[in-house]
């Protein structure tokens, strides 16, 4: 006995509704245990790496500086998802096996922290270098001048792009799926294949991670509003 | 006090000083003049080591040191002796006009942070900016932000200052205000050297002249025979020209 298409309809209906109330929080729960830690720790180790480049690169030290290029030419150059498949699936095979987790924090802190190194160093490059000089000629060290003049101000410059990196990382950290890692995404594609919703699941995920991005671009604007301008225009 | 014998110094194989040699006495207020690109500034940028110099002696205090080979301690101890004061006021733009003096005080001489604080005021008083302390750079004028870099130099008690052009980034109606307190500073008895353009600095103020041309001294007097008696072919024409203005 064939069902009228209109009740077809509704069943359908009723039955995405079902699915999604359902799977929500099956799929946020992954989103805040793994995804959000996820981004801030790889997010934290590009931010290091990021630094350290830059003030290699800011301060010319010889051996380092080709190195820290070779490094952003590379990842730059590669895919981030052919760098977690090497890692994961490729390093295992000359003897080093790392957790799934481990590769995706290393994958992504360095991945993120080659495109970050380039926004530090313009930043540091945009600062006036005559306050560089004028450390030194009232007895300053390189060190001191850097982390007291020089960053705080490139800091500044910095901080919008690096919300950006922030943002992208937040997204990025989707192809950790493919490396066994559950967080948002794979979550929503194990229930998908109990349940068959792609479209609904999918979409659910791509709000979730749309709220969590719409949260950092909030905290955004509220931090810019509040950071030190040293007496320039908001 | 200070002495500087045969500096040299080549850009890109370009030699922008041939030879330079001069005395700095205690209390003497020198103004180095001469035609663009005559090498006056690069004078002071090597003998504060800011830029490293091909060949060349410093005499400071009685030591010698080699001015195209200096090692780190050597050029701490000479910077400690010296303030400088850019063209470009190079003030700490994200510090205020306060911290911009105790800056170095703190971090670099090691001061408390209360004595520091009493050292910068009066000499932002003596500057006329200790009403402005809590502005930043980005808040003041040209004018404004030169003075609180003389303010900076002459915190540290250096026993010679020298100035880049201190007068040459201002709008024509700031440079008095900067100049006055120059004058100011070469009354109560600071070493000066001055690389400018001031015709009127030089003559009223500085006690000796350097006046260069092609990275040599041409000539180095008294200021009132410079302006006066000029010895020099190329000195003459050059007050010819300037006093024609």
């Amino acid at each position: 006995m064939q069902m009228p298409i209109k009740e077809l309809g509704i069943k359908m209906s009723e039955r995405v509704i079902e699915v999604l109330s359902d799977s929500f929080l099956k799929i946020l729960l992954p989103g805040i245990k793994v995804t959000i830690p996820l981004t801030i720790v790889s997010f934290i180790l590009a931010f290091l790496i990021s630094l350290i480049v830059a003030f290699i690169q800011h301060s010319k030290i010889k051996v380092l500086v080709p190195l820290t290029r070779f490094y952003i030419w590379i990842v730059r150059g590669t895919p981030l998802l052919v760098q977690l498949y090497i890692f994961f699936y490729g390093l295992p095979s000359i003897g080093i096996k790392l957790p799934a987790y481990l590769c995706a924090f290393l994958v992504f802190g360095l991945n993120e922290g080659a495109y970050m190194a380039e926004t530090m160093r313009a930043s540091i490059d945009a600062v006036p270098s005559g306050q560089l000089e004028a450390g030194y000629c009232v007895g300053m060290s390189y060190l001191q001048i850097m982390l007291r003049i020089i960053l705080p101000q490139a800091l500044r410059t910095a901080f919008p792009s690096l919300m950006n990196s922030l943002i992208a990382l937040i997204k990025e950290t989707s192809m950790a799926s493919t490396i066994t890692v559950v967080e948002m995404f794979r979550q929503a594609q194990i229930i998908n294949g109990r349940v068959y919703q792609p479209f609904a699941l999918y979409l659910e995920a791509a709000f979730i991670y749309l709220m969590f991005c719409s949260i950092v671009t909030f905290i955004q604007k509220k931090v810019e509003k509040k950071l030190n301008t040293y007496g320039g225009v908001k | 006090m200070i002495e500087v014998r045969n500096l040299h110094k080549s850009y890109e194989g370009h030699e922008v000083l041939k030879g330079i040699n001069f005395e700095i006495n205690k209390g003497d207020v020198i103004a180095i003049l001469g035609p663009s690109g005559s090498g006056k500034t690069t004078i002071l940028r090597c003998i504060n080591f800011l830029a490293e110099a091909d060949e060349g002696t410093l005499v400071f205090d009685g030591k010698e040191y080699d001015l195209s080979k200096m090692n780190k301690k050597d050029i701490a101890e000479l910077r400690k002796k010296t303030g400088f004061v850019f063209q470009n006021y190079n003030l700490f733009l994200n510090k205020t006009v306060l911290e911009n003096v105790t800056e170095g005080l703190i971090v670099a001489r090691k001061m408390n942070r209360e004595e520091a604080i009493d050292v910068a005021m009066s000499a932002l008083e003596k500057v006329g900016m200790a009403l402005k302390k809590d502005s930043y750079p980005s808040q003041l004028s040209g004018g404004q932000q030169q003075r609180v870099a003389i303010a900076r130099a002459l915190a540290y008690k250096p026993e010679v200052i020298y100035f880049d052009e201190p007068t040459s980034a201002l709008d024509p109606e700031l440079i008095n205000e900067v100049l006055n307190v120059m004058k100011d500073l070469a009354n109560s008895g600071i070493t000066m050297v001055v690389v400018t353009h001031e015709m009127s600095f030089a003559k009223n103020v500085s006690n000796r002249i350097i006046f260069m041309d092609e990275g040599k001294i041409v000539e180095n007097t008294d200021s009132k025979s410079f302006f006066e008696t000029p010895k020099n072919e190329r000195t003459r024409k050059f007050i010819e020209n300037v006093s024609i203005r």
